[in-house]
C-alpha cells in the first residue's frame, strides 16, 4: 500500500527531474542512427538490394546486425538501470529527505520496496521500447525475424533488473559514490566473466571456463544477455550453424534452465537484502 | 561566579525537586549516592511503560562503535505538556529524537509512544516530527509535498484536500503552495517542515531545534504554533538549545549531557529549586563562611566594586533567607545587601554542562 505511494512518488520524481524525457529523447537519436545506418546497407550494397548474392552472408549480416543493434540496448539499459539506483536510497539519507517520510508509520521495505518498483516498470518499458524497435527496424527493412522475440525482449528485461536491484541493494549500504563503484565493477566484471568463459571453450581450458561460470553465478546479467541474443538471431541463421561460438557477445545455444531460475531468483533475493540492510540500518 | 564556581553533583540534582513532591515522572536516572531523601533517588515513572505517558524512555542506550551516544537515558512526557530538551551539542538530543521516531535504532533499553514501543511501527502514526536538517523534495510544490507526506500518514483524499491549506495557513503559508520548495527561503521551508509535522493531527509532535533557520519573527510565530498545539491538547517535544525559548514556552524541561539527562523537573522547579542568596559583607572570614555553610552551599565569593565582599549563597529554601540575616549580623559583620536571586536557566545549564564539551 504504502510502497505504491513510494513507487507513484519516484515516477513522479523521474518525470519531474525530466530523467524520463531525456532518456526518451537520446532513445530516438540512438533509434535514428541506427535506422540510417541499416538503411545505408540495404539500399547501397549490391548484395542486399539486389538479393542475388550469397544468401547465408545476408542472414549472417542481417542476424550480426539485429543483434549488435540488441547489444547496444543491452549496455545501454544496463547503465540506465545503474544510473537511476545508484543513490536511489543513499542520496535520499545523505539529503535527509527520508528522515521525515520514514518517522511516518512505515516500513522501510515499502520504501525500498516502492523504489524498486518504479525503477523496474521505468527500465522495463526502457527495454521494452528500445529492444523492440531495433527488432521492428530489422524486419521493416529486409523482413528480419528473430528465433523468438519475446524471449529475447524478456531476458534483456530481466538482465536490466538483475543490475537495477543489485545497484538499489547497494545503494542500501553504501554511500552513492561508494555504491557506483562497487556496481559498475560488478557490471564489467559480468561482462569480463563471460570473455572468460567465451575464451575457455575456444581454448578448451575448463578452469577458464569455470570461473566464468562462478562469475555469471554473481552476476548474471552478461549470461542472461547471451541468452537473449540466442533468441534474437535469425531461425533461419541458427539453422544453417549461427555463428559456430566464433562471436564472443552472441550466445551460440540456449540458456540451461538452472540460469534462467537464477536470474528469475536474483532481483528477489537482492530486493529481501536490500530491505533487510535499509531496515536494520541508523540514520 | 568566577571565583568558587562550585562542581554540581551532577548525576543527583534531582533530589531537591523531589522533596516538592512534584517531580511526577521528572523521572531522573540518579546514580545511588548518599541522598538524604532516598525515594528522590528513583524515578517515579509508573512501573511496566504506562499507557498514559506521551514518550517514556528507560535506560536508553546507544553506542556507535566505542562511542556512546546515549549513556542510560530515562525520562518520561506527559500528555498535553510542552517538554524542553536541551543539552549542549552532542550530548545525545537529535539521538533521542531519531530514537522515538524509529531512525535509530537503540543499543539497550527502552522507548515507548503512548504505550507501544517505537518500534513498532504504529507507534509513529499519531506522532509528528520536525528533523533537524530537515531538507524536502525540492522539486515539489509546497502543497504536493504536503500531499505525499499526508498519503504516508494514511489520510483520506478528502482529509488531504481540506488540511492541505489550512495547516499552510496555521504556518503562515498562504498561497505559497503551488510554489516549487527549491524556491523556498529557509524560513518558508521550516514552516513547510513544522506544516508537514502538524499535517494529520498528530498527538505528540517532535520538533529538532524548529527555530534554527527563523529569524525572531519566525521564532515568535513558531512559539504561537507551539502555545496553540499546547491549547489544542498536543504534547510538544521541543529540542532545544535556545534557552530563552525553551523558558518562555516549556512547562518542564530535562538538561541532558553526555547522554544523560543531568537534572529534569517543571521549569520552576530546574530554575528556582536551588535559589541563591546574593550577600554583601564588609568582609569574608573563615568564621563567617562556616556559619553561612549551615544554611548552605557558598557558591561564590569575590571582592565587589565598592570594596566589599560578594557571596553567593545557594540555599534550598526561600524560607531560611532571615536566618541567614540573623546569622550575618550575628557574626559581627557588616551586612550591606542581602538579595535573593533566582538563576536563570542559563545559569543553571551552564553550571550543569560546564567543562563538559570538548
Amino acid at each position: 500500500m504504502h510502497a505504491l505511494t513510494i513507487a507513484r512518488f519516484t515516477v513522479h520524481e523521474a518525470i519531474s527531474r525530466r530523467l524520463v524525457l531525456s532518456a526518451f529523447v537520446l532513445s530516438l537519436i540512438f533509434l535514428a542512427l541506427y535506422a540510417f545506418g541499416l538503411s545505408l546497407l540495404y539500399n547501397m550494397s549490391p548484395a542486399f538490394r539486389e538479393q542475388g548474392g550469397d544468401r547465408s552472408e545476408v542472414l549472417a549480416a542481417g542476424t550480426i546486425l539485429t543483434v549488435l543493434g540488441l547489444y547496444a540496448v543491452h549496455f545501454l539499459s544496463s547503465f540506465v538501470a545503474l544510473f537511476l539506483t545508484v543513490g536511489a536510497i543513499s542520496s535520499e539519507i545523505d539529503s535527509g529527505t527520508l528522515h521525515a517520510v520514514l518517522a511516518r508509520p512505515i516500513r522501510r521495505a515499502d520504501v525500498v520496496v516502492g523504489r524498486w518498483l518504479a525503477y523496474a516498470g521505468l527500465i522495463g518499458l526502457y527495454v521494452v521500447f528500445m529492444s523492440g524497435a531495433i527488432l521492428s527496424m530489422a524486419w521493416l527493412a529486409s523482413g528480419y525475424q528473430a528465433f523468438d522475440a519475446a524471449r529475447t525482449i524478456g531476458l534483456m528485461v530481466l538482465g536490466a533488473l538483475v543490475l537495477l536491484t543489485v545497484s538499489l541493494f547497494g545503494s542500501t549500504l553504501f554511500s552513492t559514490l561508494a555504491n557506483g563503484v562497487i556496481s559498475f565493477t560488478l557490471f564489467g566484471l559480468a561482462w569480463l566473466g563471460g570473455l572468460i568463459e567465451y575464451i575457455g571453450n575456444m581454448v578448451q581450458n575448463g578452469g577458464m571456463v569455470n570461473l566464468g561460470i562462478a562469475i555469471s553465478l554473481l552476476v548474471p546479467s552478461d549470461a542472461i544477455w547471451k541468452a537473449a541474443s540466442f533468441y534474437a538471431q535469425s531461425p533461419l541463421f541458427l539453422a544453417v550453424g549461427g555463428t559456430r561460438g566464433q562471436v564472443p557477445f552472441i550466445g551460440a545455444v540456449p540458456p540451461t534452465l538452472p540460469l534462467v531460475i537464477w536470474t528469475l531468483a536474483y532481483p528477489a533475493v537482492f530486493l529481501l537484502l536490500a530491505a533487510r540492510a535499509f531496515s536494520r540500518r541508523d540514520l | 561566579m568566577t571565583a568558587l564556581t562550585p562542581q554540581p553533583p551532577l548525576p543527583c540534582e534531582g533530589e531537591g525537586e523531589t522533596q516538592t513532591g512534584a517531580l511526577q515522572a521528572g523521572a531522573i536516572h540518579c546514580a545511588p549516592t548518599a541522598s538524604p531523601d532516598p525515594v528522590g533517588a528513583q524515578f517515579i515513572a509508573p512501573a511496566g511503560g504506562d499507557a498514559t505517558s506521551a514518550i517514556e524512555t528507560r535506560g536508553l542506550r546507544k553506542t556507535y562503535g566505542r562511542k556512546v551516544a546515549l549513556h542510560d537515558l530515562t525520562l518520561t512526557v506527559w500528555p498535553g505538556e510542552v517538554f524542553g530538551f536541551l543539552g549542549p551539542n552532542g550530548a545525545g538530543k537529535t539521538t533521542t529524537i531519531k530514537i522515538l521516531t524509529g531512525l535509530v535504532h537503540a543499543t539497550s533499553g527502552e522507548a515507548r509512544i503512548f504505550g507501544r514501543p517505537v518500534t513498532d511501527r504504529r507507534a509513529r502514526a499519531k506522532v509528528g516530527y520536525l528533523p533537524e536538517h530537515f531538507r524536502f523534495h525540492d522539486w515539489l510544490t509546497g502543497a504536493r509535498l504536503l500531499d505525499f507526506h499526508g498519503r504516508l500518514a494514511g489520510l483520506s483524499a478528502r482529509e488531504r484536500q481540506a488540511r492541505i491549506p489550512e495547516v499552510l495557513g496555521l504556518v503562515g503559508l498562504t498561497g505559497r503552495g503551488d510554489e516549487r520548495v527549491r524556491g523556498y527561503s529557509k524560513g518558508m521551508q521550516q514552516r513547510l517542515g513544522l506544516a508537514q509535522a502538524i499535517l494529520h493531527r498528530p498527538d505528540l509532535v517532535l520538533l529538532d531545534e524548529p527555530s534554527s533557520a527563523l529569524d525572531p519573527v519566525g521564532r515568535r510565530e513558531i512559539r504561537d504554533l507551539i502555545r496553540q498545539l499546547r491549547a489544542d491538547g498536543v504534547t510538544v517535544f521541543l529540542n532545544s538549545h535556545l534557552l530563552g525559548e525553551v523558558e518562555m514556552i516549556c512547562d518542564r524541561v530535562a538538561i541532558v549531557d553526555h547522554g544523560r539527562v543531568v537534572r529534569a523537573g517543571s521549569l520552576a522547579e530546574v530554575v528556582g529549586g536551588a535559589p541563591e542568596v546574593r550577600i554583601a559583607v564588609d568582609r569574608a572570614d573563615r568564621e563567617l563562611l562556616a556559619a553561612l555553610a549551615r544554611h548552605g552551599e557558598v557558591l561564590s565569593i569575590e571582592p565587589s566594586e565598592a570594596g566589599q565582599m560578594a557571596i553567593v549563597l545557594g540555599i534550598s529554601d526561600p524560607d531560611q533567607i532571615p536566618a541567614v540575616a540573623r546569622t550575618i549580623v550575628a557574626q559581627g559583620v557588616e551586612l550591606y545587601g542581602l538579595v535573593p536571586a533566582r538563576r536563570s536557566l542559563e545559569e543553571v545549564f551552564m553550571s550543569l554542562v560546564e567543562g563538559s564539551e570538548g
